[in-house]
């Protein structure tokens, strides 16, 4: 059973339940001869009655103290959300501003840190779907497993915001993303969201590899691209073609090229990533059956209750009860 | 019955009354959910680990553990998180070159513990974004960090403590001793021993030799501190042993704690050590308080009166 108790130990005070069983709890009167009070079974039938209502006070004080609770459930439901694999960035040039300068540690207005507020706001919008997070560089960091647990996406957003490192090396990232959904059974649309300002060559061998678990997982891809507005945009091809001057070009190819759903976002300002998200949001609101957890839900109120209708009971059955004999 | 002449029995009956009605009013309280905010101890921790290679050696030897610092480092966090009373704070980080990377901020650890855990145990060498290890670069950037973000948080880092390449320069912290409060864990056996190598998919490439590690830089800085490096053989493999007096000497200039991971159950005790706690307040349901003096009054109504009572006796049948 979902039954929990936050003070299970608080149930040993059910022992005093016995105690208006031992204990009369009445004021005593003196008289002569008990044995010529007529015997009264309606008088006996109240005694017990009183006696009952004690004990269902004391058992109800105690379990209500004990703090008794139904645990966290899950329920199915069917809303509009996705499977989200959050790819990061984090290379050093993710520190810089949309113009390609360095701000400083601190700045507010580089690529990393606008990328963290809109993807923060993303995620607490989205209310239905399940973050995982993979943040690159050199190798990929497992950071977060899919997870309903937003609060965790959210500690894990914020704490993005630290100096990046190194080089940009998609192709790891990607594999780590997929694997999320190559382990979980098949449930709702599946996405990976690559937020990145650069990209990097992919050998053929992992090209292949990557393309296969791409269909496999039938993983929708969405990469929005920190443009700086000094390179070229991913359509127009350059006049040099070359995989290590403009590896962007490229990965955009070999993108459109895995037979998936595929969109690049360009965003070469703030406004522009802020509308590339509101995108993905527009296109991503395919039917999903979640599991939403009920909250545990707090049963002592019903104790305190009946213990206070107990209580009130006992002080009227008081009021009634005589003083003085006065036969 | 010379109690009922000194103490009249109306009075007796109102003084009952009145404790039954005190505590019908507790309960009526308690309806509300009563709240109120108790200063609680609590531990928030951020727990970085060295994911540098010479993490991998494999220098400890205890029953049903993993042998490798790495793994033995995660295992001691992880009892450390089943020790930790909720309401306690965890994030966790990475250390690898001179940088750290925090893979969440401090979340609590009973609501989400899943999460923490699973995440703990896909720490891995291969997320290392590069492979030299300069520790001491490495902690004061985790105390930059923190200072900057959360200062309340007490640091926990896990690492060997062994420069690789050796320092040729000794950097200098900007900061003041004991602005950020935690705690120095120093990972492995003194005895120098091999360091293994891997290729990317975990496979055995034999170990470390000393011809693959890198030279020290030569610093040209004239303001920094020089040291004179400690000169590695140029051949031979790599040794690698838990360089405890560097430790030592960092922990004196950070303020930081030292301590040796000798057994998990060590640092657990460590960390729920009262030294590392914040007093925070914590909205404490104030039910069971209440509740429990509702039913204290009630046990005084029914055990106040000692007098000996007399039942009548059944009449037997006639």
């Amino acid at each position: 059973m979902s039954l929990g108790f936050l003070q299970p130990w608080a149930l040993l005070l059910l022992v005093f339940a016995v105690i208006p069983w031992l204990r009369h709890g009445q004021a005593t009167l003196a008289y002569s001869s008990l044995s010529q009070v007529p015997e009264d079974a309606l008088s006996d039938w109240i005694d017990r009655g009183l006696k009952l209502m004690a004990c269902g006070t004391f058992a109800c004080l105690a379990i209500g103290i004990s703090g008794p609770y139904l645990r966290e459930q899950w329920v199915e439901r069917i809303g509009t959300g996705a499977h989200i694999a959050l790819l990061l960035d984090r290379s050093s040039s993710m520190n810089e501003n949309f113009t390609g300068r360095y701000l400083g540690a601190k700045a507010t207005e580089s690529k990393s840190a606008m990328a963290r507020k809109l993807l923060s706001e993303f995620v607490s919008r989205r209310e239905h779907d399940l973050f995982g997070m993979v943040a690159f560089a050199a190798a990929p960091i497992y950071v977060l497993p899919l997870t309903e647990d937003r609060v965790a996406v959210q500690a894990a957003i914020a704490a993005a915001g630290g100096r990046g490192h190194g080089v940009t090396n998609i192709a790891p990232g990607l594999a780590m993303a997929l694997n999320f959904f190559v382990e979980e059974p098949r449930q709702g649309s599946r996405i990976i969201l690559l937020v990145s300002d650069g990209a990097a060559r992919i050998d053929e061998d992992t090209r292949d590899r990557l393309r296969q678990i791409f269909q496999e997982t039938e993983t929708t891809l969405y990469w929005i691209y920190l443009r700086n507005p000094t390179s070229a945009p991913l359509a127009e091809k350059p006049a040099n073609p070359n995989e290590s001057t403009t590896p962007e070009y490229f990965l955009n190819e070999y993108f459109e090229s895995l037979e998936i759903p595929y969109r690049a976002f360009e965003a070469e300002n703030p406004n522009a990533m802020e509308k590339a998200i509101a995108e993905v949001e527009r296109l991503e609101n395919l039917p999903l059956p979640y599991q939403e957890k009920l909250p545990r839900k707090d049963l002592s109120d019903g104790f305190f209750a009946t213990a206070l209708t107990l209580l009130i009971l006992l002080i009227g059955a008081r009021t009634l009860e005589i003083k003085t004999w006065n036969a | 019955m010379s109690r009922l002449v000194s103490l009249p029995g109306a009075l007796r009956i109102q003084w009952r009354t009145l404790l039954l009605g005190l505590a019908a009013l507790l309960v009526t309280a308690c309806l509300w959910r009563p709240e109120w905010p108790l200063p609680r101890q609590v531990f928030r921790y951020m727990v970085v680990f060295d994911i540098t290679q010479s993490m991998n050696t494999r220098d400890y030897h205890l029953d049903g553990l993993p042998d490798d610092r790495l793994g033995f480092a995660k295992e001691s966090v992880r009892a450390a998180l089943h020790r930790l009373p909720c309401g306690s704070e965890i994030g966790l980080g990475l250390f690898t070159t001179q940088t750290v990377h925090f893979l969440f901020e401090p979340l609590e650890i009973c609501g989400h513990f899943g999460v923490i855990n699973d995440v703990l145990s896909h720490i891995d060498w291969r997320m290392a974004w590069s492979a030299d290890t300069h520790v001491e670069m490495g902690l004061y950037h985790a105390i930059r960090e923190l200072k900057k973000h959360s200062p309340g948080v007490r640091l926990v880092f896990l690492t060997d403590g062994q420069e690789t390449p050796p320092q040729s320069v000794k950097p200098q912290s900007d900061g003041v001793a004991g602005e950020i409060s935690g705690l120095l864990v120093g990972v492995g056996g003194t005895v120098p021993v091999t360091v293994p190598r891997y290729d990317r998919n975990n496979q055995s490439m034999g170990v470390w030799e000393n011809a693959d590690i890198e030279k020290p830089p030569v610093s040209t800085t004239v303001y920094s501190e020089k040291v004179v490096p400690r000169l590695l053989p140029s051949e031979g493999p790599y040794l690698s042993w838990l360089d405890e007096p560097h430790l030592r000497a960092i922990s004196v200039e950070t303020g930081l704690g030292y301590e040796r991971l000798a057994s998990p159950a060590r640092l657990a005790q460590t960390l729920i050590s009262p030294a590392y706690a914040e007093r925070r307040p914590t909205a404490t349901d104030l039910r069971p308080f209440m509740g429990g003096a509702a039913l204290t009054l009630l046990l005084w109504v029914f055990g106040i009166d000692k007098s000996p009572v007399s039942r009548r006796k059944r009449k037997p049948l006639p």
